[in-house]
This record gives structure tokens, sequence and C-alpha cells, in this order.
């Protein structure tokens, strides 16, 4: 175990320059011919949503190291990116409901994406909910493990909902056959600079997160190091029938 | 050998519950039927949500609603539709409209726009003759 654990300030850095100029692009941005200025709330939903299948993607691929390799060093990968993914899968819901009531005209509606986006959600809470269900290391990263294999299987499922099924969410508008269908170079590069500096806040934000988990590690260390007396140690029973 | 069983059994379980679930809803995953969907379609009183583009030149606006109609290319359905239509409601664009199909007009009172994955910046100029134009027919 190491002595010290090293404390980064360049993370808060990356996060702060690359979410100011993301915010600059979408702004300079011009407004979409049929929506308007409502077209920004792309330039922040499409990279929560890329962020939330990237991060449950590490999760995966955190999880499976760790079951082949046993290092629980895979472990906190796994449950640093769910986290964050957790996170940034509830931006993207929340993102998504204040476009989708200027645009389509309600809040919110069961249509296959949404849904499926819905219920990953609720997977992953339940995975962070899983590792709160055990002290044991071991025990915690082997069974999020598997949850978090099983877990990736929503990954393509919500991806490819708009296309598997008939939906009221538009299909993809960057990865497609045909090319980005955003004509406007501006626009373009607001939405890809976006996904980009979202990336670079998962990179910080995992750096971050992994060494608050080396820190947490630390103090349980020490706190069990510790010999604490037991409730009632002082107190000496009465001895019955002394004379 | 045990530990592989551990995991395979479960990871087994949770894959048949996803194919079942996701076979059996199948038909629910679908949000919305096309026009000629629709017209094969016996009529009554089921609530239905119709899905296609706005027909241009089809928009009339009335006293308490809008009457248009809806295409996907190959059939086109007559809609009524009560209330005041979505802000990005206009010809061309896609609309998922819910309500009742009595066999020549599909009776509605929500309407949900579906706008398309493209982004582009070309103006139309508003026109207030034709308030639902697109803009396109605009020099």
């Amino acid at each position: 175990m190491q002595s010290q654990v090293r404390i980064r300030r360049w993370p808060w850095v990356a996060i702060a320059l690359s979410l100011a100029v993301a915010f600059t692009l979408s702004m300079i941005s011009p407004a979409d011919s049929v929506q308007g200025d409502l077209v920004r709330i792309m330039y922040v939903h499409v990279p929560a949503a890329w962020l939330a299948y990237t991060a449950f993607f590490v999760t995966f691929v955190g999880s499976v190291a760790y079951l082949v390799t046993k290092n629980l060093r895979w472990d906190r990968i796994a449950a640093a990116s769910a986290e964050i993914g957790v996170y940034f899968t509830g931006l993207a819901l929340s993102l998504g409901m204040i476009w989708a009531k200027p645009t389509w005209g309600v809040w919110w509606t069961w249509d296959a994406r949404l849904t499926f986006t819905f219920i990953m959600f609720f997977v992953y809470l339940g995975y962070l909910a899983l590792r709160r269900t055990t002290d044991d290391p071991i025990a915690r990263a082997s069974r999020s493990s598997v949850l978090g294999i099983l877990g990736a299987i929503q990954i393509p499922l919500v991806h490819f909902s708009v296309l598997w099924w008939r939906t009221l969410h538009q299909p993809p508008s960057l990865i497609r056959p045909d090319g980005p269908a955003i004509q406007d170079s501006l626009m373009l590069a607001a939405l890809i600079v976006g996904v980009l500096a979202f990336t670079i806040v998962y990179v910080a934000l995992m750096v971050k997160r992994i060494e608050l988990i080396h820190l947490e590690e630390k103090r349980l260390a020490v706190e069990q190091s510790i010999r604490r007396p037991v409730a009632g140690e002082a107190v000496t029973a009465p001895e019955l029938g002394a004379s | 050998m045990k530990r592989y069983w551990k995991f395979i059994v479960p990871a087994g379980i949770v894959v048949v519950v996803i194919a079942v679930l996701v076979v059996s809803l199948n038909s629910s995953l679908v949000y919305f039927n096309t026009p000629t969907e629709l017209m094969s379609q016996e009529p009554g009183d089921a609530r239905l949500r119709l899905g296609g583009q706005v027909v241009a030149g089809s928009v009339t606006d009335t006293t308490g609603g809008v009457a248009f109609e809806v295409t996907d290319g190959r059939e086109a359905i007559d809609v009524f539709y009560v209330g005041a239509p979505q802000q990005l409601f206009q010809e061309g664009i896609g609309v998922v409209v819910e309500g009742t199909w009595d066999g020549t007009l599909f009776h509605s009172d929500t309407m949900l726009v579906k706008h398309d994955e493209t982004y582009s910046t070309d103006e139309g100029e508003y026109d207030p003759e034709n308030p639902y134009g697109d803009g396109s027919d605009q020099a």
C-alpha cells in the first residue's frame, strides 16, 4: 500500500478549460432553421449521453479485467466510472426532457429510446447500491463485476433503439452511414468539440474519483488498525455474593 | 470450475429475461402507426398513434383546431386536431398524433412534433398568408 496519495490539480484546470471552449462554440454557432436556439441544448445533451455510454463501457471493461486478474485496481476503475456514468445518464435524461417540452410538446413519453435509457439509469443506480451491501472489498468487487458486465448489454440497446424500433426520438445525427446530418460547419464543430470536451471532463473526473477511493481506503485502514474499546468495557460487573 | 458456474447461471437467467422482455414488448415498442398501417386497421374507438409527415399545402386553420394530412409517402390520412398546434408544427415536419380513427378521418387531441436528425441554417422567410409553410417556396 502506498503511503501517500498524490493529489493532482490538473483535472480541475482541464475541466474548466474544455468546458469554456465548448460553451463558447455552442453559443457562437448559428441557430437551427426549424428549432431556432433550442438546438443549442443538443451541444450538452448529446455529449452527456455519449459520456454515459463511455462510462458504462469502461465499467464493463473494468469488471471483466477484475474477474480475470482479481486485481482490485480494476474494480476501482469500474466503480468510479459507474458513478460518473449514472450522473451523466441523469444529465442526459434531464436535458432531454428540457429539450423535448418545447420541440415535441411533452416532457416525457414512453418511446423505446426513452424507456431503455430510463431502465439503464436505474440498473446502474442498482449497481452503486449493490456496492454498498458489503464491506468486504473482494465480495464487493466480484458481485459488482457481474452486474457491471450484464448491465453493458444496455449500451447497444439504448443506442440502437432509435434504429431497431419506431420511436419519437430522432436517429443519430453524427454517426450514421451517410455522414453527419449537420451541414453547417460551426454547428458540427460545436457538437464535436462538445463531445471531446465532455470526454476530457470524464477523464479528469475519473482521476479525481480514483484519488478519492485511495483516500477512503487509507482512512478505512487507519480506522481498522486502531484498537477501539468495546462498549461497556470500562464497567466492571458487580460481584454478587461477595462478603 | 465451480466459480464459473456462479457467473454463468445468473448471466444466462438475465439474458433469457431480457430476451423475453424485448420479444414480448416488441409491438408496444413501436411508438406509432404509419398511414399505410392505419388504412388496414378497423375503424373504432381505440386510441391510436399516427405518425408521418405533414403534407405541404394541406394545413387549414379552423375554429378550435387545425386540419391537415399526414403521409408516409404512400398513403395520406386526413387529421383533425383539436387545440393549438405545437410550436414547431409546420408543413413537411414529422408529427405523431394521438386519437381515434373513424375510417376516413383521424380525430386527434394530442400532437407531438417528431423533428428529424438533420440540422441546418437555411432560414425561410415567415409569410403571414401561409403561417405553417416551411418557407422553402419563398425566394
